[in-house]
């Protein structure tokens, strides 16, 4: 009986007390990370990779997201809907920036870089270490790498030095065998397995 | 509209205590202000949020629903149980105190999680927390959390810049059992089972060993038993641990540390046990 009046006068505090407001949304769950795709299977498994990788060394949130091709994932990345994904050099010089086609990849990555940083304070990291044929522009190559938000990589701080350890990692042969693998089995999966064989989780 | 409201609520309140029929609560965006008791089922939809003054004492067996909700479509839901004052939740055995999904298919995230931020008071004993975001997290206040479940959460037991006691917990079926950024805690971590999740301990960042992490059982998780993030480069010492083997290769080969990143630091795990610890034994059996 006790219980029950003090559960009722308590009730009744609480009653008198919704009239006062709505508490604010707190933190600590930390902001998601979200990572766009092109949508092909590559694209899928590129951005897992990133995906598994930053969830499981940081335990940030990461969702990923597919957009129907360079353009819109590149226009969700300026509009900070996205956080980061995987462009090709080719694709950000020629298609993105509407910029003459360089043939030198080193002498590519280098301009593309500088613009995206200055222009669209966007951020290429290291590239992966292997070229897409199918989707490079004529005269340019294509070399993938991570493309992220400079205000991303500032409110995380240790975040270019983990999605870097991809770098170089994936040759032409990894990939082709990612995407086959991706055939038979989902992308999370695909990368968790490459992530994992190669002590990066 | 908001008077409205609260007139139709109390009107649904007031035949239920009277009557002495198991009471229920449906809190929406609320925030608690004053002493309550919380029995039966209460319903959470939203934040609610026990303000600097409010103090609430949850009786055993009683259930706590949080409502799947997700307004920032993020994945993970929004309804939360956020404590600036006094949280007091005290079980049975018997009669454990429920924190749980509303969904129809609960899942983990399904609710955010209960989180104590400068509390006053906080203590939890005999509770279930289950498919969360976190089971609970504690920042910036002191707080006791002993012979509960933590569970089908992504962080069961999740704390930072506090003084902690974990004891007698089971912390299992989550993606991590315990994850921790010590940042000047005095924790204890002690009888605890953190079992079959995908990490065992996740030890973020910002440690200085401070921690005392012992007499634990850290057997059959996932992936690894311990894994430190990124940004810890510190050592980290867990001794008087049981690992399911006194085999330092068995061990260590569950252990992501330096061994796997050069760029972290070592997690050290001095006299492993000979045997599962018997968890129920915490108020008896000193740490080391």
């Amino acid at each position: 009986m006790k219980y029950l009046t003090r559960f009722f006068c308590g009730s009744l505090a609480l009653l008198l007390a919704l009239s006062i407001g709505v508490p604010h949304g707190s933190a600590c769950v930390g902001k998601t990370l979200v990572i766009g795709s092109t949508g092909t299977v590559q694209q899928q498994v590129l951005a897992q990779l990133l995906a598994v990788l930053i969830a499981e060394r940081t335990g940030t949130s990461v969702k990923v997201a597919d957009f129907s091709g360079h353009a819109a994932v590149h226009e969700a990345l300026v509009k900070a809907d996205i956080d980061m994904y995987v462009e090709y050099t080719g694709v950000g010089q020629v298609e993105i920036l509407r910029k003459e086609a360089i043939a030198d990849s080193d002498a590519l990555f280098k301009a593309v870089k500088e613009v995206y940083n200055q222009d669209l304070n966007l951020i290429w990291l290291k590239p992966l270490g292997f070229a897409n044929k199918q989707e490079a522009p004529a005269g340019a190559p294509a070399d993938a790498a991570p493309v992220v938000r400079k205000d991303t990589l500032k409110k995380f701080p240790a975040l270019a030095r983990l999605i870097n350890k991809l770098g170089g990692r994936i040759d032409d042969a990894t990939i082709e065998q990612l995407e086959k693998q991706a055939a038979g089995q989902p992308p999370h999966k695909v990368a968790r397995g490459f992530l994992k064989q190669n002590r990066l989780i | 509209m908001r008077r409205s409201f609260v007139i139709l609520l109390l009107g649904a309140l007031l035949p239920a205590g009277c009557l002495g029929t198991k009471p229920s609560l449906h809190l929406v965006d609320a925030v608690v202000e004053a002493d309550v008791v919380w029995q039966g089922e209460v319903r959470i939809r939203g934040v609610v949020t026990v303000k600097k003054q409010g103090r609430v004492v949850i009786l055993p067996g009683t259930k706590i629903v949080f409502e799947p909700v997700d307004r920032d479509g993020d994945g993970i839901g929004d309804s939360e149980l956020l404590v600036e004052g006094a949280l007091l939740a005290r079980g049975t055995a018997e009669a454990p105190i429920l924190f749980t999904s509303g969904a129809a298919e609960p899942k983990p995230q399904d609710w955010k999680y209960l989180y104590f931020d400068f509390a006053k008071e906080a203590v939890l004993e005999h509770v279930v927390s289950e498919y969360a975001y976190s089971g609970v997290q504690v920042h910036f206040c002191r707080a006791t959390v002993r012979d509960s479940v933590f569970r089908y959460n992504v962080d069961g037991v999740r704390f930072s810049t506090v003084n902690i006691e974990v004891a007698g917990n089971r912390m299992i079926h989550n993606t991590h059992g315990l994850r921790y950024e010590e940042r000047g805690s005095v924790a204890s971590v002690h009888h605890n089972d953190i079992r079959n999740n995908d990490i065992g301990i996740f030890a973020v960042t910002r440690s200085k060993d401070k921690a005392t992490i012992a007499r634990n059982n850290l057997v059959d998780n996932r992936n690894y038993s311990v894994k430190l993030g990124i940004e810890q480069r510190e050592d980290v010492t867990l001794p008087y641990n049981w690992w399911g083997t006194t085999d330092g290769e068995q061990i260590a080969a569950g252990i992501l540390d330096r061994r796997i990143d050069p760029q972290l630091g070592r997690v050290l795990t001095p006299a492993p046990l000979t045997g599962p610890v018997d968890i129920s034994r915490w108020r008896e059996e000193k740490v080391p």
